[in-house]
């Protein structure tokens, strides 16, 4: 129980950590002066300090909205993989809760686009509305291919079993698989082939268009929302594909998972660095790759484990 | 390990068939040829037969390294157009690629009692999803690499039926190859005169 709480509040707090982690990568790469690590929770400490300004037009949505992206993350996070084997867990949740809970947040997150009636923000929910109709199938596919490997439904048992029976004979279904949820990261996350998190150019932005007429505490809830889904995302992944470490003492395990979150952010800075963004029409196809190798992943499970 | 290396073949094969650019299209064939390589040094490793060993030597080295390398040389010369727009747009990609796995799959249906059926399916499937890629593309560069995906194909379908290809078929192919490569040098001369 104990540890159970350790680790959701280790995933709440560590949580803008990671960003300004992929922030500072890029930058050293680039030759700049990177950024403290504590960074992000400066800028969530500034947000806190200043006002809170409403738009005219704003209906109670504004007002509601923040709170509700968060919430759905935040019940996610109760039903994320367990870092260690003598961690409590909730078994029956599947690709489906997850999912919908996701979309709950990005709902209401394009509705706060579209209440402050301002053009930028209307843009915003649009896109944001195109990627993630493209996301959700292809996110789907993935956790069901990954839930057929570990036969097993729910998203915290089938980690615990891939931990104990790692699939030598499916590794090609379960290669697919990490190469779909790989860009499906990206894609949920606002990194850089599909947005840019960095700039206001109102051509490009899709996440900051949305929340561009928030301020103050409202702003800080929907910036930390959107760390705590980077973590979400990243929590999901290297329990189901580095499914390493479960096994270890409780302390010893979660500095294995923080490790392994470090890494998978230093692997996003290096291809965020690499990588232009993509044009906004471009986008359909990167996420058409991931929906082909999620499907992949389903019939190479039939057709390659024999 | 056998899975891994075949599931990465393919991978490479559909990577290469939604990609849009043309030295992109050699790195993939030249990936796709390495995946198949290991995947026949490991075929080599449980059959323990020597001539297969020089088959996955000679693809690793001369289709995984050598051949992306000179068509990239032959690109340079002739300055051939770098974009290649497949034919076929994504939104039908999508439902086109596994319906061609899927149907594999059926088509090998009545030789079940095979131990390798799986691959056999397999390897029909990207023969299919070469001849795709050599109909979807205008640029006669993507059509070589859909022909030499072909014979990778070709390569894996023979590894995986028989257990082991004779080396002399091998052989055969690769000299087929080496005259293909000569006739392709020749009609980009054509095309570009």
């Amino acid at each position: 129980m104990i540890y159970t709480l350790i680790h959701i509040a280790v995933m709440v707090i560590l949580a803008p950590l990671f960003l300004s982690l992929i922030k500072a990568i890029k930058m050293w790469l680039l030759f700049k002066k990177p950024l403290p690590l504590l960074q992000g929770y400066n800028d969530l400490a500034k947000l806190l300090r200043k006002e809170v300004i409403i738009s005219q037009e704003a209906s109670q949505i504004t007002r509601i909205a923040p709170y509700l992206v968060l919430a759905p993350l935040l019940t996610a996070l109760l039903f994320m993989p367990p870092v260690t084997k003598g961690e409590w867990y909730i078994g029956f949740v599947d690709a489906f809760t997850l999912t919908g809970l996701l979309a709950l947040s990005t709902f209401f997150l394009m509705l706060i686009g579209l209440d402050s009636a301002s053009a930028f923000g209307g843009i915003g929910s649009s896109r944001e509305a195109f990627i993630s109709a493209l996301v959700e199938p292809g996110m789907i596919l993935v956790i069901f291919a990954l839930s057929l490997i570990a036969k097993n439904l729910g998203i915290a048992e089938a980690a615990i079993h891939l931990n104990t029976h790692f699939p030598t004979h499916h590794l090609a279904s379960y290669t697919f698989a990490a190469i779909a949820f790989f860009i499906l990261i990206l894609a949920e996350n606002g990194r850089i082939p599909i947005d840019n998190p960095e700039t206001h150019l109102e051509l490009t932005m899709v996440h900051e268009a949305m929340v561009l007429d928030l301020s103050g505490w409202y702003l800080a809830l929907v910036e930390a929302a959107s760390a705590i889904k980077y973590m979400i995302f990243a929590t999901l992944f290297v329990s189901f594909f580095s499914p390493f470490g479960i096994g270890a003492p409780f302390l010893i395990a979660l500095a294995i998972y923080l490790a392994k979150i470090a890494f998978l952010s230093l692997i996003i800075a290096l291809i965020e660095v690499n990588t232009a963004k993509l044009r906004l029409f471009k986008v359909p196809n990167l996420l058409g790759i991931a929906i082909i190798f999620a499907f992949l992943s389903l019939i190479s499970y039939y057709m390659l484990g024999a | 390990m056998t899975n891994l290396f075949i599931g990465l073949f393919l991978s490479t094969l559909i990577t290469a068939l939604l990609t849009t650019r043309l030295y992109r299209l050699f790195l993939w064939y030249g990936l796709n040829s390495i995946f198949l390589g290991l995947a026949a040094l490991e075929q080599y490793k449980l059959l323990d037969d020597k001539a297969l060993l020089i088959s996955a030597l000679l693809t690793l080295l001369l289709k995984g390294l050598l051949l992306p390398y000179l068509f990239k040389l032959f690109a340079l010369k002739f300055h051939t157009e770098r974009n290649i727009p497949p034919k076929i747009r994504l939104q039908y990609a999508i439902l086109l690629i596994p319906a061609i796995l899927v149907f594999t799959f059926y088509l090998i249906n009545p030789i079940l009692h095979l131990p390798g059926k799986n691959y056999i399916s397999l390897s029909i499937a990207s023969l299919f999803l070469s001849l795709v890629l050599i109909i979807e593309h205008k640029a006669i560069f993507a059509k070589v690499i859909g022909f030499l995906m072909m014979e990778n194909a070709l390569f894996l379908l023979g590894m995986t039926a028989t257990e082991g290809m004779p080396m002399l078929i091998e052989l055969g192919i690769f000299f087929d190859l080496l005259m293909a490569v000569v006739v392709i040098n020749l009609l980009f001369e054509v095309e570009h005169a």
